[in-house]
């Protein structure tokens, strides 16, 4: 199969990102993807999407954020791309999911925010990150599931 | 999103209805806040009409525990869809809510 793609560009709006986030969504149903892995990529979708508003451009709109989503015969490729302060190195290195959610009983010690990359790095088989001359590419991958055997 | 609300035995129970994301986690919160100063609140937060669920609706549902932790009160979170509760697993923040299958349940385990 050739590469099939479609592309989304939106405002930097958060209203957009749910925009996004279902046509995703049904791509990715479209694609073969389970139920669940469908929502579990819409959701990095929207994470990566929102960081993008919220840490580029600070929250405000009149800017662009452009979603280019790439479907192979083995995977699909989703590439956020914004234009502007980028990702601080090191910033997707440190992005883990910690075993425990910290001390249950210190709700003060439980963080509010700060989690969308690393659900994204968890949920996606890989993450790449390129800022060249202020313009940012999040390169997000998750592998198609395997057919069964004797189908298409 | 849509928040409804009644009160089962004492109990405040929040139904909500929609994407919980960064559009409306304030709205969550504010909800939260205004539910008033009295002592040891007792809330449920039921979530089976919540069909998406982001970092940022994590991090309202965090901010509501702190609010109501503070007086002395707890929150217990009922009706999770498989995937939003895949969520909760995935962060292990099913570790610091009490997940029950239902309001009804919820409300009684206060």
């Amino acid at each position: 199969m050739d590469p099939r793609g479609v592309t989304f560009v939106i405002d930097s709006d958060m209203k957009n990102v749910p925009l996004v986030g279902m046509s995703v969504n049904r791509l990715c149903r479209a694609a073969s993807f389970s139920t669940l892995d469908a929502f579990h990529i819409e959701l990095c979708v929207v994470e990566a999407v929102t960081n993008s508003i919220r840490h580029c451009y600070g929250g405000k709109t009149g800017h662009e954020v452009t979603v280019i989503c790439t479907l192979t015969h083995r995977e699909i490729v989703l590439d956020i791309c914004d234009v502007g302060p980028g990702i601080s190195p090191g910033v997707l290195d440190g992005a883990v999911i910690q075993n425990s959610p910290g001390d249950v009983a210190d709700i003060e010690g439980i963080p509010e925010g700060g989690r969308g990359l690393s659900i994204i790095k968890k949920i996606m088989d890989s993450v790449d990150y390129r800022s060249e001359k202020g313009k940012n590419r999040l390169t997000l991958r998750k592998r198609l599931p395997e057919k069964k055997k004797g189908t298409g | 999103m849509e928040i409804d609300q009644e009160a089962i035995n004492h109990v405040e129970v929040l139904y909500l209805k929609g994407r919980l994301d960064a559009v409306s986690a304030k709205q969550l919160k504010e909800k939260v806040a205004s539910l008033g100063q009295e002592k040891g609140p007792k809330l449920v937060i039921d979530m089976a009409g919540v069909d998406f669920i982001d970092s940022s609706g994590l991090g309202a549902l965090i901010s509501s525990l702190r609010t109501v932790s503070k007086l002395g009160g707890d929150i217990k979170i009922s009706g999770l869809q498989h995937q939003a509760r895949s969520i909760f697993e995935l962060t292990r923040l099913d570790r610091v809510f009490r997940i029950y299958d239902d309001s009804m349940a919820a409300a009684k385990s206060f």
